[in-house]
């Protein structure tokens, strides 16, 4: 076997190997693992920091979506009650107004019945003139003469009662 | 047929002497180079091209390797001193492997099929072990040769148990690479003898044997650069844990 016979290049193969390894070791050491283990390190950091980050961020946008939603639920709840005291109070205007329209009803009927009862004492107290002057008239005519003053208002009395009596037995 | 082991021979193409030693060029040397330098030129190819944040494909491939040596060295060592030894072990994974596969290449020369590199290797990873071991727990290190729990009357038979057992580890650790990555060249130099000698008609069958055996062997090229780094993780691990 050339590897146990060949014992003159012993000497230079432990040599030259021990010695490129060395060189190797050296060359490696200084200039190729540095930036690769670096790089790796850096990769490893960036993930890190940016899974990290991913997961704050997922966090945060729960609480912001909790937050939404609650802020939206109490919207809904302030929207309902809105509607329900929008409901009550039209409510209520409806029945102040139904109030006060039944109210002015009743006092324009009040007020017309009113009327009707002064054009009514008005045409009486009329019809009581006219009579009066009627009856003093026919009875002067009759008497052909005149009566004293108490004759005259006791008389104009007792047509007036007479004719008051005659409407209203027409009138009932 | 032609000696399946010839390959294995190496030829000295640069004679040189360094203060009495001997360090000529031969062509497994040269092919050890030219593996390190692309092994290197491919690192440098990632790193100059700008390493970047989303990753290109070397780059990945670059940071997938590095990744699996580093989770192994925090398994077997330890995540506080990790750091420490990462840029030897990644080293040393990374100048197996690239010894291994550009041995893959026809005439090329596979450095770790010779026993006196692996067994260099092997034999400065248990001194090395001795030193941070001494280094770190000073005389209570030896307190490794004993394993915890066992009774006082079984310590001097387990003493001589436990050295041996230490010195297996750098022999099995050389010999390991060096048997796979042999035993394998042979097997692919048997087989194209076959091919080669034998007539078209039954020729083809050794060959097809070897194209199957050339993806194992790549597997193993990676296999035995893995298990070559991680058992040298462990026995870093055990003589910082101790026990």
């Amino acid at each position: 076997m050339p590897q146990f016979e060949q014992i003159e290049v012993f000497q230079s193969l432990a040599f030259w190997s021990v010695v490129s390894f060395a060189l190797l070791f050296l060359l490696l050491k200084k200039y190729a693992f540095p930036p690769i283990l670096e790089a790796l390190e850096e990769r490893e950091n960036k993930i890190r920091t940016e899974i990290s980050d991913a997961e704050k961020l997922r966090q945060e946008a729960q609480e912001l979506k909790a937050d939404l939603e609650k802020e939206l639920k109490n919207a809904h709840e302030k929207a309902n009650t809105i509607v329900q005291m929008a409901g009550a109070e039209s409510k209520k205007i409806q029945e102040k107004t139904i109030q006060e329209t039944q109210a002015k009803v009743r006092q324009m009927q009040s007020d017309a019945e009113q009327e009707i009862q002064i054009a009514q004492n008005k045409l009486l107290n009329e019809i009581r003139g006219y009579t009066a002057a009627l009856t003093i008239a026919a009875t002067e005519k009759v008497l052909k003469k005149s009566l004293g003053d108490e004759d005259k208002k006791r008389l104009v009395d007792e047509s007036i009662e007479e004719v008051l009596r005659e409407m209203d037995s027409k009138g009932a | 047929m032609e000696n399946p082991l010839h390959h294995f021979e190496l030829h000295t193409l640069i004679p040189l002497n360094l203060l009495g030693i001997d360090i000529s060029i031969n062509n497994g040397i040269l092919a050890m180079w030219a593996g390190l330098a692309v092994m290197f030129g491919l690192f440098m190819v990632v790193v100059k091209s700008g390493v970047r944040l989303i990753p290109g494909k070397l780059q990945s491939v670059a940071e997938l390797a590095l990744v699996f040596i580093k989770d192994m060295v925090e398994e077997f060592i330890g995540k506080e001193e990790a750091h420490k030894y990462f840029p030897f072990i990644a080293s040393l994974f990374f100048f197996i492997l690239a010894c291994n596969l550009i041995g893959m290449i026809p005439g090329s020369y596979t450095i770790t099929s010779q026993l006196v590199v692996t067994g260099i290797f092997a034999i400065c990873i248990f001194v090395l072990t001795l030193v941070i071991g001494f280094a770190k727990h000073g005389g209570h290190f030896l307190s490794i040769l004993v394993p915890p729990g066992i009774p006082k009357l079984m310590i001097p038979l387990m003493i001589p148990i436990e050295i041996i057992s230490m010195l297996a580890r750098p022999i099995s650790l050389s010999v390991r690479l060096f048997a796979n990555m042999t035993a394998g060249h042979t097997i692919l130099a048997v087989l194209f003898g076959l091919a080669m000698s034998a007539s078209l008609l039954i020729g083809w069958l050794p060959f097809g044997f070897t194209i199957i055996i050339n993806g194992l062997e790549i597997a193993i090229a990676f296999i035995q650069a893995y298990i070559f780094t991680i058992l040298t993780c462990v026995y870093i691990g055990d003589v910082i844990h101790l026990h």
